[in-house]
Parts: structure tokens; sequence; C-alpha cells
């Protein structure tokens, strides 16, 4: 009796060992050797903040959506990636070629996205979180087009994963570097076609509207600007492309909204607006700060 | 010797009972995916877990010209008391799931306004205070 008592005792403190990390992830985690210095707030307060800023998938889509051609052009090539030596370098264009990645696919160039795709592994490997970038899983979605929704989810979910991850290990530094490099790639490549159409104020009206995104990032730099040398020079850089988006003005009017059930699902009717007054000229110059800063951090 | 026998299977017993109450918030999140409207493309997942307040909340940036969809997916059906509410950058609210007494598993938000939107999941007589969701846009 005793024998199966200490045996049942023995299970029980092995069962409640399981939660302990696993070997492999300990063996990562000691890899991990990009911790910053750490930021002047909590790494919750950081989150908060990073998950409000948007997908670069979506510009794509609102690229593609208003009929404007597909221009490999724009784009950061992947052959940049022996440039990228530092952690910040890594991270800033991890998250240019994640938004270069939802280009591609959004427009169906699989033989581009695969290009991306092998840069994005390089970096996340350099990184530590290649793990979470399922190559097999996204390489063998992109060679047949009737799988786009299933890629964009798959790479979709990769990125967040990243994110996540690098959060949760306080590596939030890379995070916010990871989404403002995104950022940076899809509000240069808006400029580059706003500039090609220059009578589509939907686009120039989406330039306009990263004023926001901006005051986040710029919020999200300025946390690591004792900290991290390289943050606070892109920081320096953000202000300079402020001082053009001050002059552009967003006004907001509320209306309470209404609603009606449509096949089991609650649609609403937006009844606030808002109008977002932007310039030519304001646009050439966000374009041409943006060209500066994307340059130093592709470079 | 049949104390400590009642002792071990007691501990036993109300370890698995912990187990058995567990949320599993990211299933239910990824149950959620599918769930989404054709044209959808899926943005996030969050976990909707009660913890120290009243209510769980998350935040994104809408775009103008974007319509986004929310949806809930729980245990029980259709949302186990879960409701989301969402908010815009003035903590207006601009729609909440509930109505009339029933609880609706779905939002479909076509945006006008660019700006960050506070989303908000409440429990309204929820059992397992547990679920998931996404968020999803298409132009």
């Amino acid at each position: 009796m005793r024998i199966v008592i200490i045996g049942v005792i023995l299970a029980l403190f092995s069962a409640c060992g399981s939660g302990k990390k696993s070997d492999e992830q300990a063996f990562l985690e000691g890899l991990d050797s990009a911790k910053a210095e750490g930021p002047s707030i909590s790494e919750g307060v950081i989150g908060d903040i990073l998950q409000q800023i948007p997908s670069p998938l979506e510009i794509s889509v609102l690229l593609k959506e208003s009929g404007r051609k597909y221009n490999v052009g724009y784009l950061n090539s992947p052959d940049n990636i022996s440039k990228y030596n530092s952690n910040y370098k890594k991270a800033l264009n991890l998250g240019v070629y994640g938004t270069d990645l939802g280009y591609t696919n959004i427009y169906e160039q699989n033989q581009d996205g695969v290009k991306y795709m092998a840069s994005i592994k390089d970096l996340a490997d350099g990184l530590n979180i290649g793990q979470f970038f399922d190559i097999e899983t996204i390489g063998r979605l992109a060679t047949n087009s009737k799988n786009l929704d299933s890629l964009l989810l798959i790479t979709t979910q990769n990125f967040n994963s990243i994110n996540h991850y690098l959060q949760t290990q306080n590596r939030s530094n890379l995070s916010v570097l990871f989404l403002t490099g995104g950022w940076l790639e899809a509000l240069h490549i808006t400029c580059e076609v706003a500039t090609s159409n220059p009578a589509n104020k939907e686009l120039q009206e989406t330039i306009g509207e990263q004023k926001i995104i901006l005051e986040n990032i710029m919020l999200l730099l300025s946390f690591y600007k004792e900290s991290d040398q390289n943050m606070a020079s892109l920081l320096t850089d953000m202000e300079e492309l402020k001082k053009i988006y001050d002059k552009v003005n967003i006004t907001y009017t509320y209306k309470e909204s209404t609603f009606e059930i449509v096949d089991g699902v609650m649609v609403i009717k937006d009844n606030s607006s808002s109008t977002i007054q932007i310039t030519p000229e304001d646009i050439s110059s966000i374009r041409s700060i943006i060209t500066s800063i994307r340059n130093k951090v592709i470079s | 010797m049949k104390k400590l026998i009642i002792i071990v299977l007691s501990v036993i017993t109300l370890s698995s009972l912990e187990v058995i109450g567990q949320c599993n918030s990211e299933t239910l999140s990824n149950q959620c995916i599918p769930k989404l409207a054709a044209g959808f493309n899926f943005l996030k997942s969050y976990k909707i877990e009660k913890g120290g307040k009243d209510y769980v909340e998350y935040s994104y940036v809408f775009t103008k010209g974007t319509q986004y969809m929310i949806n809930i997916c729980a245990v029980a059906q259709p949302t186990d008391g879960i409701v989301v509410s969402l908010y815009d950058s003035k903590r207006n609210k601009v729609a909440t799931s509930k109505v009339n007494g029933q609880f609706i598993a779905a939002i479909a938000y076509p945006c006008n306004t660019t700006g960050i939107y506070y989303i908000q999941y409440t429990f309204d007589g929820s059992t397992g205070y547990c679920g998931g969701s996404t968020l999803g846009f298409k132009r």
C-alpha cells in the first residue's frame, strides 16, 4: 500500500511539473541576447499601444481594390538582407519585408513572395524567433492562388505570434521596431502610388490618416530614447515627419450609430463622419521624408 | 493510512477539477476564425477571460472606408452571455452586441472615421466567463 501511495504522490509531483518550460524553450530563451536595457514604462502599457497599430495588409488591400497595379519596384529588395547585421536593423527590416510579403500575397505574385519569405525566415532566425514563421506551410500555400485566404491567414497569425512572443519575453523593443518597419514600408508604398495617381483622393486621405499611427509610433519609440541610441535616432527622424503631419487637420463629428440584424449579424450603420485636410504639398513633403527615413532603414 | 489516501485522492480530484475549469480561450478564438464572413481577412484573435476587472478590453485603429467584423465564440451558444461593445476614440459607444435581451455573436462595422476604437467584452449571465473572438476586415 505504501508503494502505491508513494507512486501516486510522485505522479502528482511530476504532473505539477508539467507547467515548467521545455528544454527547447529554455534553450531558445538562452539564445535571446537582444534584451534591451529596458523601456521607461511597463511592458503592459507598451503592449496595449502595440496592439492598436493596424496591419499593413489593410493598405495593400486598399491599393489592390482601388485598381492600382502591382509594382515590385516599390518594395525593398529581398537581396538587401546581407546588410542587416544588428538586431535593430533585423527587426526593422523584418517589418519592412513583412509588408512587402503582404503586398505580393495580395497581388498573388507568388514568385516574388517566395523570395520575401526566405529573407523573412533568415531575419527571424537571426532574432531567434524563426520558430514562429512556418515557411514550409506558407511556401506550400503560395504555390496555388486558390490558397490565398489560407496564405494570408497563416502569415498574419505567424506575425501575430512573433509579436506576442517578443512581448512575453520582455523584448518589446523588437516588436516596436518590427511594427514601425512595417508601417514605414506601407506608408512608403502608399506615397509612391499616390504620386503616380495625384487625383486619387482616397489615397491622399489614407496618407493623412497615418497621423494617428505616427503619434502612436513616436510614443512607443520615446519609451526607449534613453536606453537605445538607434531608437532615439529613429524618433528624431519621426519628429521631422511629425512637423509635416502637424499641418494635416482631421476633424470628427460624432453621431449615434444605428443597426440592423442581417442573417444573424449585427450590421452597424456608422453615422459619424470625419474630414481630412491634406494638401498636395503636404503629400510631397511626407513622401520626401518617408523616402529619407526608409533609405536609412533599408540600407 | 486511510486519512492519507483520502488526502491524496482529494488532491487528485481537486487538480482534475481545476483542469476542467480552465479557460481555453485560445482554442475558442481559433474556432472563431472560420466564422468570419466571406470576404473578410483575418486581423487579430482576442482571448476573453474574466480577470480582475469586470471586462476585457482591446484596442485597434480602424480605418475609414474599411468594414470590420468582430465575432464571439464561447463554449455555450451563442455567446455564453459575453457581450462585445465598440467605443470610438472619445469613448462614445458605437455598438453593443446585446439587443432586446438577445446576444448576437457577430458585429459588422463599416467604419466612417479613422481612429482608435476600443473593443470591450463584458459578461452578462455568463457561466464560463471564457471565450474567444476574432477581428477581420474587408474593403
